[in-house]
């Protein structure tokens, strides 16, 4: 229990501290936000062409795909908030050698390069996708319970935990490759296929990312669940599956740290 | 005079052509992260083609008619493969944020002192990229390619591959100008990386990438087929497919010659007025 207070107490020095960097570029706030909203608006007319052409893809109507868009983009802009910058400076601490000054600081040294930076512009831009799915739940007259709705954010935390379990696996790859220039370029591409419902894609792709490449569990399942597409053993299997992932990460980081040989002298 | 001129002309085709080769050398040594992007590139057309299907799916359920925008399934398969060779020619990666960099930071200085033409540095440095970049797309394409082959319906004619060829070079120019001029905003405003994340989002939609003009609403593609963009992805392909009646093909590569004079002047007068602002900050 105190090292869990010690742990929450750091995290908030932390965030305290970026705030308060984040503050000395307002305009940098202000044009992030609309760079993201921009391509919030362009997935937009891509679904209304889409659904301009016909009135279902996959079983799917357009105002439920525009909920599955809203929880992607809501589960996207938290994992960049919190850990994208992170995962990003990791690989190149591994690759430059930099990372002893973590190493001696006398706390879990994951929990430290995982959580240091936070992107508040990010954190703003999630409440934008939150909009867009009540929006779109009001359309397909849609409510929601207050268990429902608590239920629905442990699902969306669970998967941005996934994706930082991934990416960061990527990440400490960096100490047996020794360089990652590409890496990063993964998650843009990877993203791609938690977009659409996992019905469009055939069997094989399909059991793939729900289960290795689990993209599908991240998007489909929150989503689902808010428009009832969904059967109760998939919440469970999502929740099983990010604990699994989660674990692979501490185990990982632990191998690869052994490989870690520190600045070239 | 005529020797000396023609002497000249000589060097400073000389001059490009070492950086050119320079650069092809050292972004040879790095060739192993093409291979890796060469690959991982496909994976968005992985995503497309599953898309398109479930959308031709939906129509064919509720009765409606299989073509979209005149464009069968196979068709729309095609053109994002297509679109792969398309932007292999008309996507210069970097450039806008490199040359406002440059500008930014003072870096210009060091080409200024030196006998050559920024601009034309910056084309020969890219187009180096691109020569290594067709250089490893020519093991990766042909695969996607054989893999795709029960797709093309349309067999292009001798003219249709010759106005194709010439379609891929208004591309490469109108890409290369483009990205240069939004690069060069940087002599008027200093801080402009939030502004090409737009600028690139747009420049993606508009060139047909993300959905083919044809089938935007109406009053988006009337304006979309005479804007530049189109000439960056859109029209290669359909050329090639086909898809532009013979009688406009002319037409259509002279809008984009037009536009690439246009480009021209305007990115030659932006450096001429730019160099005036500049103030080699950091030096």
């Amino acid at each position: 229990m105190k090292t869990l207070l010690k742990y929450l107490h750091l995290t908030g020095l932390m965030m305290r501290n970026c705030f308060v960097r984040e503050l000395q570029f307002k305009a940098n706030f202000v044009v992030r936000f609309f760079t993201e909203l921009m391509w919030l608006v362009m997935q937009f007319i891509y679904i209304q062409v889409m659904y301009g052409q016909t009135g279902q893809i996959a079983g799917w109507n357009k105002w439920e795909m525009i909920v599955l868009m809203g929880t992607n983009y809501v589960i996207a802009q938290l994992f960049e908030a919190l850990f994208y910058d992170n995962c990003v400076r990791l690989t190149d601490q591994i690759r430059q050698g930099d990372l002893d000054f973590n190493l001696i600081k006398p706390i879990n040294t994951q929990f430290l390069v995982s959580l240091r930076y936070t992107d508040y512009a990010s954190i703003v831009n999630s409440s934008v996708g939150l909009a867009v799915i009540l929006f779109a739940l009001g359309k397909l007259g849609i409510g929601v319970s207050l268990g429902g709705a608590l239920l629905f954010g442990a699902l969306v935390l669970n998967s941005v935990l996934i994706y930082y379990s991934i990416l960061f696996i990527l990440s400490v790859w960096t100490f047996w490759i020794g360089r990652s220039n590409n890496l990063m370029e993964l998650y843009w591409q990877f993203g791609q296929f938690s977009r659409y419902p996992g019905d469009i894609y055939p069997w094989l792709l399909r059991k793939l990312l729900w289960t290795l490449i689990p993209m599908l569990v991240v998007s489909n399942v929150p989503a689902g669940l808010l428009i009832h597409k969904l059967q109760n053993g998939w919440i469970f299997y999502g929740f099983a599956l990010g604990a699994g992932f989660l674990a692979f990460t501490v185990w990982i980081w632990q191998k690869g740290l052994q490989r870690y040989r520190s600045a070239s002298s | 005079m005529i020797a000396a001129t023609k002497t000249s002309a000589n060097s400073a085709f000389h001059k490009y052509w070492v950086i050119l080769s320079t650069r092809t050398q050292e972004d040879m040594a790095y060739r192993a992260n093409y291979v890796f992007g060469a690959i991982f590139r496909f994976l968005p057309l992985v995503t497309m083609i599953f898309l398109w299907w479930a959308v031709y799916n939906g129509r064919k359920e509720s009765g409606a008619s299989p073509l979209i925008g005149g464009m069968t399934y196979e068709d729309m398969v095609v053109y994002n493969t297509l679109m792969y060779v398309a932007r292999g020619f008309s996507s210069v990666p970097g450039t806008m944020s490199d040359i406002s960099k440059d500008i930014k930071d003072g870096l210009l200085n060091r080409y200024l002192i030196k006998p050559i033409n920024y601009l034309w540095y910056q084309v020969m440095y890219r187009l180096a990229h691109k020569l290594v970049f067709w250089y490893i797309a020519l093991l990766t394409f042909p695969p996607i390619f054989l893999l795709m082959r029960n797709y093309f319906s349309h067999w292009p004619t001798l003219w249709e591959w010759a106005v194709f060829v010439v379609s891929l070079f208004i591309a490469f120019s109108i890409g290369m100008l483009f990205c240069s001029m939004v690069g060069m905003l940087a002599f008027w405003f200093l801080e402009i990386s939030g502004f090409l994340f737009v600028v690139m989002m747009l420049e993606f939609f508009m060139s047909g990438q993300l959905i083919p003009l044809n089938i935007l609403p109406v009053y988006l593609h009337r304006f979309l087929f005479y804007a530049p963009f189109g000439y960056e992805g859109y029209w290669p392909c359909m050329i090639l497919m086909g898809k532009v009646p013979q009688d406009q093909l002319v037409p259509v590569l002279l809008v984009g010659f037009l536009w690439v004079a246009v480009f021209y002047g305007l990115s030659r007068w932006m450096w001429n007025m730019g160099l005036k602002r500049y103030s080699a900050v950091g030096g």
